[in-house]
């Protein structure tokens, strides 16, 4: 009896605090969570604890704690500071371009002509194709000595003997985000284009009615109604460039010499090619807090308008 | 309506055969190792599987020891057994390229092999590189797989077009045929030369400076690329003019890689090509290459003070520090490792199938001698030029725990002088500071 009264009160504050629904929903979901937790939050938990030791597989017996040590000897690393840059050049390039072209192309398919939807199926195939699958096809692409680049300017006479593309490190990382805007302009088009269908016609009647011009409808209805999904494409893509790999992986290896050399490139050689896990989980910590920092720039330029 | 479940078993009867179902599910993996106490582990990179699952299966009618058999691509190999090794997983032998050695041993991971009689017989007829590849700190780490080393091979019908009577014998002699090539309209670039940031770049470099009588250290372990005569700076200006200066190697070797380059020469886009020794037989084979018929190999080409050098490397059967720790376990893997790198049935078996197989080379000289393997080499190449190379092949110097670290930035350091965003003396500089830096961390 004295143990049921004790129990009472406990039962009765989880009742009142949750509902029958809320409690039903808790222990469904705790499988969930449960998982959640081993495979998520753990190995995100454990790689910061990680990046508190100097670690280095191929030297097990000695793995001292240093503290913040990794995190401080990133300012010193002249090849650190050498990948952001070239992370940051090859993000700009490529989301402006993405952003740019992702508008035209939306625009275009926002229009009423014969051939819009097979033209919509067409432009969505590079989304489709696999990160890998695209690299080796830009591999060919570019190839110096035989690719299909090289081949069609010599056809058209524009050139009078192969060239290097990929070789020449003036033009590595730009090519190389011509790879990337060619696979990720399809998912910023769709993007933009549900922004622009969710346009009410009446504004461009309204705009009409008051004299206004193609480009005085574009710019003052178009884009700012635009907003949302530019902040979505913005924020995506962006995310997807600083911490893209596969293409510098297969076209480069970062290479030649350091002109393809970022951020996440130098994460995977420090990490699997140099096995030092500590300082490999603490500059994956870098890169995810500059992420999260843009992120919350756009949100907080861009999103306050919208 | 009875249920099936029920008309036979109760629930006590079902509580107590799953009781003693578990109690069993927990004591097989250990009767399975008490009734299999002399099954081994063996891993391997994916070559020549099959080849090496027949041995595998011979091993185990004549021995009556049973080996379980893994493979896994070469790409992912070090990066895999590392995490083997660091997770504890059973493992006896494996294979182990000379780049790894002191990182493995330096780790406590393989152990060695010199202890074993059976196995140290056969030092006496590999080559002198074969045995200091498989050598760390004045211990034998294993027995041959397979070796190799960087050739020197020139396209016989462009030479001759070009008006020469012989191929070049050093690498000045290679510019001055390379020249003439050009201005005769033979090829563009007739020099290959592969100069990609991958795994072949440090083979490529380390004949460079071999052949023009350089060393990347010294004897105590320190740097001495940076000296003129005996040290990278030749070999590297060699290349860097090649480049920039005579234009007889293309812009694009610092993103050729092996392969890329293998099929231009394949294809006739040059005349000279620096490729590993087995390349040959796909070069002279009419259904893979254009050039069949016309490719030779000649001595690598000398600098300064180089003496036709080239670089050698080994891939060789080690024993893991946990097989080594069981005396009977290490019996059975000296067993193994002697089966695959030594002789069965009294004769190198393995390395033979090897080469008959997919012209893989060997570390040990009475192969040379073999009716079957003479008529082999000598239906694509000469037999005593490969054999006279491989006699001057050298093992790499650099081959250290922190070789993988320090490979990284002197690639980068020789393809940015290639590329021209510094001069030779800066990256090799550059790379000889890592290379001290690195030293002094370990």
């Amino acid at each position: 009896m004295t143990d049921t009264v004790n129990i009472q009160p406990g039962r009765s504050r989880l009742r009142a605090a949750f509902g029958y629904e809320e409690r039903s929903a808790m222990i469904f979901l705790a499988p969930v969570m449960l998982v959640l937790m081993l495979v998520a939050v753990f190995p995100i938990l454990y790689s910061l604890y990680l990046s508190f030791f100097r670690i280095k597989l191929t030297r097990p017996n000695r793995t001292p704690f240093v503290w913040l040590d990794n995190y401080t000897d990133l300012f010193g690393n002249e090849l650190f500071w050498t990948s952001v840059a070239r992370t940051v050049v090859f993000s700009v390039v490529s989301v402006s371009a993405i952003a740019v072209i992702a508008l035209l192309v939306s625009l275009l398919l926002n229009q009423d002509f014969r051939f819009r939807r097979v033209l919509s199926t067409i432009i969505l195939v590079p989304w489709a194709i696999p990160y890998v699958a695209n690299a080796l096809m830009w591999k060919w692409i570019y190839d110096s000595g035989y690719g299909a680049l090289n081949g069609l300017l010599f056809q058209l006479d524009f050139i009078s003997r192969y060239m290097v593309f990929l070789g020449d490190q003036n033009k590595t990382i730009y090519l190389i985000a011509n790879a990337f805007v060619w696979k990720e302009v399809p998912l910023a088009t769709i993007l933009l284009l549900v922004s622009l269908k969710a346009i009410p016609s009446d504004l461009y009647a309204a705009a009409r009615v008051d004299g206004a011009t193609v480009w005085s409808r574009f710019v003052h209805v178009t884009l700012p109604a635009m907003k949302p999904g530019f902040l979505l494409v913005m924020i995506y893509e962006t995310m997807m460039a600083i911490r893209h790999f596969d293409l510098f992986f297969i076209l480069t290896e970062g290479g030649p010499g350091d002109a393809s050399h970022v951020l996440s490139w130098h994460i995977y050689v420090e990490t699997f090619r140099n096995l030092s896990f500590g300082s490999g989980a603490a500059m994956s910590y870098v890169l995810a807090l500059v992420t999260f920092a843009l992120s919350y720039i756009f949100i907080r330029t861009l999103g306050r308008r919208v | 309506m009875s249920r099936p479940f029920n008309s036979h078993m109760r629930r006590r009867d079902f509580l107590r055969t799953s009781a003693a179902a578990g109690t069993m599910a927990l004591a097989a993996p250990r009767l399975a190792l008490a009734q299999g106490a002399s099954d081994l582990t063996m891993h391997t990179w994916s070559a020549a599987v099959d080849t090496v699952q027949s041995h595998l299966n011979a091993f185990t009618a004549s021995s009556g020891i049973n080996v379980n058999y893994g493979n896994s691509p070469w790409a992912q190999y070090r990066e895999g057994m590392v995490t083997k090794f660091v997770g504890g997983a059973p493992l006896d032998m494996m294979w182990v390229s000379d780049a790894w050695l002191p990182e493995w041993v330096e780790a406590g991971w393989i152990a060695p092999v010199d202890g074993f009689k059976n196995l140290t017989q056969y030092n006496s007829e590999a080559e002198e590189f074969c045995n200091d590849s498989m050598t760390y700190n004045g211990r034998q780490y294993g027995l041959t797989y397979y070796t190799d080393y960087m050739a020197f091979l020139y396209d016989e019908e462009k030479v001759k077009a070009a008006g020469f009577d012989a191929p070049p014998t050093t690498w000045d002699e290679v510019v001055e045929q390379s020249l003439v090539m050009k201005e005769k309209g033979i090829s563009d670039y007739p020099m290959m030369l592969a100069m990609a940031q991958e795994s072949w770049l440090i083979e490529f470099m380390s004949t460079l400076v071999f052949s023009h009588g350089g060393r990347f250290i010294d004897e105590n372990g320190m740097s001495s690329m940076t000296s003129e005569k005996d040290g990278a700076m030749e070999a590297l200006q060699w290349v860097v003019d090649a480049v920039s200066k005579h234009g007889i190697v293309s812009p694009a070797c610092v993103e050729t890689g092996e392969l890329s380059g293998l099929k231009a020469f394949a294809s006739g886009n040059h005349a000279f090509a620096m490729v590993a020794k087995y390349r040959l037989r796909m070069l002279n084979d009419p259904e893979q290459s254009q050039v069949a018929g016309n490719v030779q190999q000649t001595l690598m080409p000398k600098g300064g003070n180089g003496a036709h050098n080239t670089v050698g490397w080994m891939r060789f059967h080690g024993m893991s520090s946990q097989a080594a720790a069981d005396p009977i376990r290490a019996e059975a893997t000296a067993k193994l490792i002697e089966w695959f790198g030594g002789k069965s049935d009294g004769a190198y078996k393995f390395q033979k199938l090897l080469f008959l197989d997919i012209g893989a080379g060997f570390g040990v000289k009475p192969l040379f001698d073999d009716p079957e393997i003479k008529a082999a080499y000598n239906a694509y190449g000469d037999v005593e030029v490969i054999k006279a190379q491989q006699s001057l092949a050298m093992q790499k110097d650099v081959v250290t725990p922190w070789f993988g670290e320090w490979n990284e930035t002197n690639g980068t350091a020789w393809q940015s002088a290639i590329l021209g965003n510094t001069d030779v003396a800066s990256a090799i500089a550059k790379s000889s500071d890592a290379w001290d830096e690195l030293k002094e961390d370990y």
